[in-house]
């Protein structure tokens, strides 16, 4: 039997190395922020120009704006953001004009956010995203011990944290979508430690030898694992489908949701159940039974 | 018969019966309500997201109510950086709290001269939020005109308005929804005083005229498209007030001009020949037929109460949203045949049983769907996807927990394993659960599609696997679950 136990402190560099990661590439490179976070405009284009082509003809378009083409994978749509600038009701029409011109070029898609919108977008993101983790937080926290909470959130904001590492890693556009894939992940994430959490709550509360904290949470593990393998396994084979066809400005959800899972599989088998160790979670199951 | 006794079989029934019943009207033609709306990512569409200008109302807010307390309670008042300053004299005593509060006032400052007030928070946005209503109306009112049928409006927020139109846009949508409308008619006068000059913004024509207007467009009853020598116009009439009005301005001014002002720009400066007591005249200038439509449509709908701002437009073309439905249904029955078959290679029976939950779920999901009147998004397809892996991971969590107390020959394996596999699943699903209200109270467009499938998910979910799945693991004795392993 594996002694998941014995691997924290290996797990615990191996996260850290994650976050410090994380960190850089953030730093670094930063995140691909949409139009919905950063104002403009975006096209999603359906043509069989290659992407120079279609740069070399965007450049009539006589502007100052940072213009940024994007083939989408394994297909022949492209993106096309354009930055957001002075008298944009007028630039739009004159672009759409432009682009509906050629006739190499069919628009799929067109979208324009005034970028006051998008900080408002933003602002609302983070509460949601916020007040969502708050709710996570607090309900772990009444169904279980504190030791329990913190660990959980822990994971929680790890897995999320380094998601999005991931996406700035990748250049995976960041917009409105992935705050909703991000917090699906976070579910995910809290939803295998809190199954985690229950056995070892079970466990350590009636078992004959509760007193071995190391054996307990081994044990909790391996009793879970199948589980935790099946379910990751079904839930990667539906992304999966879903990766290979969902539309082609869609297909990074499911990518970035199927790193969320390995993730957070990982920080549940080898990190909670460290921590709520660390957090001396043994003295208090002792201190409860004098 | 120990099946028939059984309460869930009768409840799994009336689920059944009922999803059929909720599921069914979208199947019909005819009805409206109760059926699943597509999004516009899925149908293919114009989006468009007005703001009002929240200052410009404030201001409009300011002048009027100062107005108000100088004609009601004759007392002097003055608008200071968004403040009514109200000098003090002896009428204040009529300006008690309630007048105060009952104006939306509160107390910024007092001193022996002057009180100033500000509108409260809360007071404020009502108004805000009440106008946004209102405005909601006339856009609704202005499109309408235009033809438009299965549009969809709603407002956002404080001051927002969405408009969705499916399928194709009418050219002119764009141009009568962003015109504020502010329609007056205006004296000629020569003098410096109390005068303002309006320009033609085409022919660059000028008209010195009274600012104050003598008439305003709010007293326009019906305006149409017309034809004056084969010219486009277009044809107003007043209401009874206006018509009066409109009598005493002409009578009184035979041979001046009057200006007629859309949104502080001249339109055209007719000069008056007759006192008119119909109420009812012709703009012309220079339109062509969509120009006089679409002004026809606004007058007739009334002017929004501010500027308004397009702050999001969106248009998605038929081909991404179907190939999306296809791709997606495509996606979502290869995701269920694949884990269908994993199951029932792994469980056996049990697996069986857990693609009859997996339907029987997505039934109850579409079922509610229906009901509420959701709208399916591409996001939400996703949610749904989802759905249906925390469905299987229900399944799963109780199948492994039934086979643990199997193996260690536990007193009832399947109702003990049941139980305490459930509340996992209770404190697991619950926790994505409340999450994803809290998603769906704060997100705005894709999250709030993705977040409402998610929590209808979850719902039927956890209804289904209590009832429907254990129902099944009730009635199949132990040795055929193929759990014993």
């Amino acid at each position: 039997m594996i002694n998941f136990y014995s691997f924290k402190n290996i797990s615990y560099l191996v996260s850290l190395m994650l976050i410090i990661l994380t960190v850089f590439v953030i730093f670094f490179k930063g995140l691909n922020l949409g139009i919905d976070f950063k104002g403009g405009l975006n096209f999603e284009v359906k043509t069989n120009l290659t992407t120079s082509q279609l740069n070399q003809y965007l450049n009539f378009v006589d502007t100052e704006r940072e213009v940024l083409i994007k083939r989408e994978v394994g297909s022949d749509v492209y993106s096309i953001r354009i930055e957001s600038g002075d008298n944009n009701p007028v630039f739009i029409e004159e672009i759409k004009n432009i682009i509906a011109q050629n006739s190499n070029i069919q628009i799929l898609l067109s979208e324009y956010i005034e970028p006051t919108f998008s900080e408002e977008l933003i602002k609302n993101s983070i509460y949601a995203l916020a007040s969502s983790l708050l709710v996570i937080a607090a309900y772990v926290w009444i169904r279980f011990d504190w030791q329990f909470a913190a660990s959980g959130i822990f994971a929680l904001l790890h897995d999320v944290f380094v998601a999005i590492g991931f996406m700035s890693l990748f250049n995976i556009e960041f917009n409105l979508t992935m705050i909703a894939a991000l917090l699906l992940i976070a579910g995910y994430s809290i939803n295998d430690t809190i199954v985690l959490f229950d056995r070892l709550r079970t466990l350590t509360s009636s078992e004959e030898n509760k007193d071995n904290f190391e054996i307990n949470v081994n044990k909790s593990i391996k009793l879970n694992l199948r589980r935790t393998i099946l379910t990751s396994f079904t839930t990667i084979l539906a992304l999966l489908c879903l990766v290979f066809l969902a539309p082609v400005n869609l297909t990074e959800m499911p990518i970035v949701f199927i790193f969320g899972v390995l993730i957070g599989t990982f920080s549940s088998l080898f990190l909670v159940l460290g921590i709520v160790g660390d957090l001396n979670y043994e003295a208090v199951l002792k201190a409860r039974d004098s | 018969m120990l099946i028939l006794k059984q309460w869930r079989l009768w409840v799994s029934l009336l689920l059944l019966i009922g999803s059929y019943l909720f599921i069914k009207p979208n199947f019909e033609k005819q009805t409206q309500d109760n059926k699943i709306n597509f999004g516009l990512d899925i149908q293919g569409g114009y989006s468009y997201l007005l703001e009002l200008n929240e200052e410009e109302y404030l201001n409009n807010l300011l002048v009027k109510t100062s107005q108000y307390i100088e004609n009601t309670y004759s007392i002097n008042s003055n608008i200071n950086n968004g403040q009514i300053v109200i000098f003090k004299n002896q009428n204040l005593d009529a300006l008690s709290n309630i007048v105060i509060q009952n104006l939306g006032l509160e107390v910024l400052e007092k001193s022996d001269t002057e009180n100033s007030y500000i509108f409260s928070k809360q007071s404020f946005n009502k108004s805000l939020s009440d106008m946004t209503l209102n405005a909601v109306e006339i856009v609704r009112s202005r499109v309408d005109f235009l033809g438009n049928k299965e549009l969809s409006i709603q407002k956002v927020g404080l001051n927002k308005i969405l408009l969705e139109i499916p399928g194709d846009l009418d050219n002119n949508v764009k141009e009568v929804i962003s015109k504020t409308a502010k329609l007056t008619l205006h004296i000629e006068k020569s003098n410096i005083v109390g005068s303002k000059t309006f320009t033609n913004e085409e022919t660059g024509e000028q008209v010195r005229v009274q600012e104050i207007p003598n008439i305003t467009g709010d007293f326009i009853q019906d305006a149409s498209l017309q034809y004056n020598q084969n010219e486009p116009v277009v044809a107003f009439s007043f209401n009874k007030e206006g018509s009066d009005l409109f009598a005493k301005m002409t009578s009184e001014n035979v041979g001046s001009r009057f200006a007629i002002v859309l949104d502080g720009s001249l339109i055209t400066a007719p000069v008056i020949r007759e006192s008119i007591t119909g109420g009812s005249g012709q703009i012309s200038g220079g339109f062509t037929n969509e120009t006089a439509n679409n002004l026809a449509i606004i007058l007739k709908s009334g002017s929004l109460p501010t500027k308004i701002k397009i702050i999001q437009e969106k248009q998605i073309g038929p081909t991404l949203g179907q190939e999306g439905v296809e791709k997606g249904v495509i996606a979502s029955v290869i995701a269920l045949i694949a884990i269908t078959l994993f199951m029932i290679l792994y469980y056996k029976i049990s697996g069986f049983f857990t693609v009859i939950t997996i339907v029987s779920c997505l039934s109850l999901l579409f079922a509610m769907m229906s009901l509420l009147n959701t709208t399916l998004t591409l996001p939400g397809v996703i949610g749904i996807v989802l759905t249906i892996g925390m469905c299987v991971d229900a399944n799963v969590l109780i199948f492994e927990r039934i086979r643990e107390n199997f193996k260690n020959n536990i007193d009832d394996p399947k109702n003990h394993g049941f139980n305490s596999a459930y509340v996992t699943i209770l404190d697991s699903n619950l926790t994505t659960l409340f999450a994803a209200v809290f998603l769906f109270a704060f997100g705005f467009g894709p999250i709030r599609g993705f977040s409402i499938s998610l929590i209808i998910g979850i719902i039927s979910s956890l209804i289904v696997t209590y009832i429907i799945l254990k129902l099944f693991l009730n009635i199949t004795s132990i040795k055929y679950l193929g759990l014993q392993k």
